[in-house]
């Protein structure tokens, strides 16, 4: 058996081990006749068979909001935070990295503004852009941006400079320099940000859905009406979907930043 | 005598080290003339390299002045000169070819023009086959033939060189050694070249200036007495390679002795 196969068969083991522990446990009575004593109790953890019935029953259309209208709008509003995020981080950490007068004006406003908890500016953010998709976006934003940033602003800082002394002895205008070293050069210290800047993007969404309301929607929504109801298998199936929408939201994300990054070395032995 | 291209008067460099001033480069003078190739020798920290960044305007002199076909060079780059850097400053995200276009593209050289004298020079260069690589693929020689045939693909007239081959092995050195003088014979250009190697000044220079320990002052200005076309191999066997190494080992020596 190759190596490989043998990775994956542990997993399979381990997974099928622990849904079925998961399963038995809570299926099982620690003591005997005595009502709502399990090993494992299933109000708090639930059971997968029994997530699997809300699961399908949350998909059907029998709902009013089905878990794919939640999901959807949990995906949609991460990824506008995130191209948002992205690009404003991206434009602002290229200027200021490019700028050290201007650099030194904007540090401590920026270095003010990233060390609050982004969670604290939730109920601000909802005051002014209500409880819709725009809310979540703009919570999404604030934190996407900062990471991008920093992160494009020591690019931009650390481009070398005989690359673009290089540059202007092969007749370089600023303008051409800009376009052909400085972005490329920042560009590869930005992709280096989006997988976690991908993930940040959900958070901040699903944050914003605690709060959000029916209106917001979205997986978050989900999860806060199951404690309303204290229903462990409905909030199981919303953490399943996110857990599942962050691992290929980040795997596509990787798979981008691999094309785009195909000229590192670290990057094609990989490819 | 063929007219000066690069006048060097007087030229002084002093860098300030935590409160002291430190002179890199002192009172050097020196007139390269067009088509010639010039190599600078010296121990390492002689000044050299800033020397020949004050001819290429990316070092501003403290003192005295360079003039690069009689106009001075005042914090610009001269845009008939070509840089090649001893450091990798091929473009790691540009594949060979677009590296090597990156000049013309610059200059706004029209497309298909283009494109031929880029495939040109990859041929020139011995880099067929590797046009679509990027530069992560490639060995330290031929990164450096790449930064190269940057240079020369735009056909500057003069051609500043920062110990362009210093991070090669010797095998490798002498191979470009042989593609720079083929390259040259070609267009003969002006070119400085400076390094801490005096075979490869012999080899490749029509004239070496010495430089002394720092702060660097010219010591000898000594014309190689080599006829050309050369062969890189077979010269390093000759007697009148012997005498010129001596010649000029016996002033350089002086710089290496006594506390570095």
């Amino acid at each position: 058996m190759s190596e490989r196969a043998r990775v994956i068969l542990w997993r399979l083991v381990i997974f099928v081990a622990l849904v079925g522990a998961w399963e038995w446990l809570t299926g099982v009575k620690a003591i005997s006749r005595t009502p709502g004593l399990y090993w494992l109790d299933p109000f708090f953890v639930s059971r997968p068979s029994l997530i699997v019935q809300r699961f399908v029953y949350l998909a059907s259309d029998q709902v009013r909001l089905s878990i794919w209208q939640m999901a959807l709008s949990t995906v949609q509003s991460t990824l506008w935070g995130f191209v948002v995020g992205v690009s404003t981080g991206f434009v602002a950490g290229l200027v200021l990295g490019r700028n050290d007068r201007l650099a030194r004006i904007f540090e401590p406003y920026i270095v003010a503004f990233n060390s609050l908890p982004r969670i604290a500016l939730v109920p601000l953010i909802t005051m002014i852009f209500g409880f819709g998709l725009l809310a979540k976006i703009v919570l999404a934003w604030t934190i996407v941006f900062f990471i991008v940033f920093f992160n494009t602003f020591q690019g931009a800082r650390s481009v070398d400079a005989d690359l673009i002394h290089s540059a202007r002895f092969l007749g370089g205008s600023d303008r051409q320099i800009m376009r052909t070293v400085i972005v490329p050069s920042a560009l590869a210290w930005t992709f280096a940000s989006l997988t976690p800047s991908i993930s940040f993007a959900l958070i901040g969404v699903v944050v914003g859905e605690f709060l959000g309301g029916e209106s917001g929607g979205g997986l978050g929504y989900l999860i806060i009406q199951s404690l309303g109801t204290l229903n462990a298998a409905d909030m199981m199936v919303a953490l399943i979907s996110l857990g599942v929408i962050g691992i290929v939201m980040a795997l596509g994300i990787k798979q981008i930043e691999m094309r785009l990054l195909r000229w590192r070395p670290e990057y094609r032995r990989r490819a | 005598m063929r007219r000066p291209r690069i006048v060097v008067r007087d030229l002084t460099k002093t860098f300030h080290d935590g409160g002291r001033e430190v002179a890199a480069v002192q009172d050097v003078s020196v007139e390269i003339r067009d088509q010639e190739f010039v190599a600078i020798v010296g121990p390492s920290g002689c000044g050299k390299s800033t020397i020949l960044n004050m001819i290429g305007g990316l070092v501003t002199p403290t003192a005295g002045s360079v003039a690069i076909d009689g106009a001075r060079v005042d914090g610009s780059v001269p845009s008939q000169v070509g840089y090649v850097f001893q450091k990798d400053t091929v473009f790691p995200w540009r594949t060979v070819a677009a590296n090597i276009a990156l000049g013309l593209e610059y200059r706004g050289v029209p497309r298909a023009a283009a494109q031929r004298r880029v495939r040109d020079a990859v041929a020139l260069a011995g880099l067929a086959g590797f046009e679509d690589a990027f530069p992560a693929t490639l060995s330290g020689g031929m990164r450096q033939r790449v930064a190269l045939m940057r240079t020369l693909v735009v056909e500057p007239q003069i051609l500043l060189m920062d110990e362009p081959f210093g991070a090669l092995d010797t095998h490798t050195k002498i191979t470009l050694h042989a593609e720079l003088l083929t390259l040259w014979e070609a267009r003969h250009q002006t070119v400085v070249f400076v390094t801490h190697d005096l075979s490869e000044a012999i080899t490749l220079a029509d004239r070496i200036v010495v430089m002394s320990r720092r702060p660097g002052r010219i010591k000898l200005v000594h014309e190689v007495a080599l006829a050309r076309p050369r062969d890189v191999i077979k010269l390093r066997e000759t007697d009148e390679y012997a005498r010129e190494y001596g010649a000029i080992w016996r002033v350089l020596g002086e710089e290496f002795a006594g506390p570095a």
